[in-house]
């Protein structure tokens, strides 16, 4: 009798042990520090998801950090700078660097357009217009500029949609002439940097994203869905446009073709707090959070997310297949 | 016993001292000296673009030095002889630009320089232009370089004697004979340290300058460049001339400067 009950005893301690040890995963929410590397022009949508996170997550303190994505790409693939999530402004980005080594999906989540940006102070600022823009970049003592196509994907698409313009205005050789009207002096390394030239009156039109020339608060010019990179059944005339930009090693190119703009984001493999990570992420492509943020700064997010393939979708976390679909 | 171990204890901390010092100098630097390869260093000094933007960065950063030289060897003299009122807010202007951030900096002078401003149009009239242009670089580095100059110059002059002056003085000199004949040949050491320090510190110059001048590239900018786009194999050969460059001509400079320190 006893030892029957010293017996129950144990066993029912067993249990209790065994699912307060089931529990704990579940009940622990994500704690610590959540290493976020982005694209230039996600700073202003992600500073406002990190707010609102920390908000739903008291215990995670999220640590952005913003450059070319390019760059970004190599700091984790190169110097293996600990991250947890790489978000591109070129999806393949994270194809091209990233993965196999160090990703292993890459989730689409948003798009973006190019703009031509300028402020009150520019040249020519009272009758720019849809129509003329192309007219007035050419014009003598106007300047304007690009980032470096080598470095940032706004760079080359810059070119591209020059290149595409030429087509769509049946204007040949617009985009020779305006490239030989500005000095190399006006790139720079990334877009961002454009709106301090822009601000201090150094420059008087500069190619941005919708979403900076919106965060930004500057003036710009929308280009017709045929030449600004933004809407992808226009992929088809967008790959007339080509741009040479830099290879693997100095003196090598490689061509990059026109493509609607489409941003990645994606989980690095040795993530130094993988929980925490799989919240954000989860938090980014929640409909009612994250893209709803992005859709709010001049972002349009994919409702829902999409990756390239089943096999992909199989490799996803969990908590994000929800928010994912496959779609090439 | 006791007297003389005491100065021995004292002896080993220093050279502790010493060698922890150079060891965490030297062994970060060490490591990248030895990461590229002979044929990748050769094949770096023999592109265009390293090598003129090498040149670049000597050149515009000895401009800076040059610049600080002129401009400020009077008023390192003022600060080192007069008592004024201010005298301390004064120095401690001078010494602003080691403290503000780069990007800040380039971002002010660019401020200066652009159209909305008074000064960025008479500029403009004249043709000078301040970004993505050597002017622009100069400008930039000379901001950042010279307090390093004026606080070297300053000490120098403070440490000749004033009586010095006030004999020649007494004796019938001007007060720029006494200068040139004086002061000057006994502080120009000084002077060519801060100048030497006035350069190194704009050599390294990399935050400020890519927001005034991203081409025409200097060094560091081109290392930054190289990494973004090929990576580190490509960016650590620049920065390794860029040391040994360096290195030689400040060796160089320190032994123009040396005999006379044998000498005192």
């Amino acid at each position: 009798m006893d030892r029957s009950i010293l017996r129950g005893a144990f066993v029912l301690c067993a249990l209790l042990v065994l699912t307060w040890f089931c529990a704990a995963p579940g009940r622990a929410e994500p704690a610590g520090r959540c290493i976020v590397f982005h694209a230039g022009s996600l700073t202003v949508p992600f500073a406002a998801m990190e707010k609102d996170f920390e908000r739903q997550y008291p215990r995670v303190d999220v640590l952005r950090e913003a450059g070319g994505s390019t760059k970004m790409a190599r700091m984790i693939s190169e110097l293996n700078k600990p991250a947890d999530i790489m978000a591109s402004a070129d999806f393949e980005v994270i194809d091209k660097t990233l993965i196999p080594g160090k990703a292993r999906w890459n989730i689409r989540f948003a798009t973006n357009q190019l703009v031509l940006c300028y402020t009150e102070k520019s040249r020519f600022a009272e009758e720019v217009n849809g129509d003329n823009w192309f007219e007035i970049l050419g014009r003598e003592g106007v300047s304007w500029g690009h980032s470096d196509p080598n470095l940032d994907p706004c760079g080359y698409r810059s070119l591209m949609v020059l290149q595409l313009a030429e087509r769509y205005y049946k204007k040949p050789g617009l985009y020779e002439r305006l490239l030989a009207a500005r000095p190399k002096a006006n790139i720079r390394p990334k877009s961002v940097e454009l709106v301090a030239l822009l601000k201090t009156g150094n420059m008087d039109y500069a190619w941005e994203y919708l979403s900076v020339a919106v965060q930004h608060g500057l003036n710009y010019i929308t280009l017709p869905d045929e030449i600004n990179l933004g809407n992808y059944h226009y992929d088809g005339f967008y790959k007339q446009a080509s741009v040479k930009v830099t290879g693997k090693s100095p003196g090598t190119w490689i061509t990059r073709r026109g493509k609607s703009c489409t941003y990645g984001v994606t989980l690095i493999q040795d993530a130094p707090n993988p929980e925490a990570a799989i919240a954000f992420l989860a938090f980014l492509l929640d409909p009612q959070k994250g893209l709803k943020i992005l859709e709010d700064m001049g972002q349009p997010p994919f409702v829902p997310c999409r990756v390239a393939g089943q096999e992909m979708w199989q490799t996803l976390p969990r908590a994000l297949q929800g928010f994912v679909e496959v779609k090439e | 016993m006791d007297m003389g171990k005491r100065p021995d204890l004292f002896r080993w901390l220093t050279v502790f001292s010493g060698s922890v010092i150079l060891a965490f100098i030297l062994l970060p630097l060490l490591e990248m000296m030895a990461q590229p390869s002979f044929e990748g260093l050769w094949q770096t000094l023999n592109q265009g673009n390293v090598r003129r933007a090498i040149w670049l960065s000597l050149y515009a950063s000895g401009l800076a030095a040059l610049i600080s030289f002129v401009v400020g060897t009077p008023f390192a003299y003022l600060i080192a002889r007069k008592n004024f009122l201010g005298k301390r807010f004064v120095e401690s202007v001078v010494d602003l630009p080691i403290m503000i951030p780069h990007p800040v900096v380039g971002i002010a002078i660019l401020s200066l320089a652009g159209r909305g401003h008074w000064l960025g149009q008479v500029m403009q009239d004249l043709g000078i232009r301040i970004m993505g242009s050597v002017t622009g670089i100069v400008v930039v580095l000379t901001f950042v370089g010279i307090p390093f100059y004026i606080n070297s110059a300053k000490t120098g002059f403070e440490s000749v004697p004033d009586r010095l002056e006030k004999v020649s003085r007494s004796l019938g000199a001007s007060m720029s004979g006494t200068f040139l004949r004086i002061t000057l040949p006994l502080a120009w050491r000084s002077l060519l340290a801060g100048m030497i320090m006035c350069m190194a510190r704009a050599i390294s110059e990399f935050g400020a300058v890519v927001i005034v001048a991203y081409h025409p590239m200097t060094a560091p900018v081109l290392i930054y460049e190289r990494f973004t786009a090929y990576g580190l194999d490509y960016s650590q050969p620049v920065a390794v001339w860029l040391i040994v460059v360096s290195l030689l001509l400040f060796l160089l400079l320190r032994i123009i400067s040396l005999p006379g320190r044998a000498k005192a």
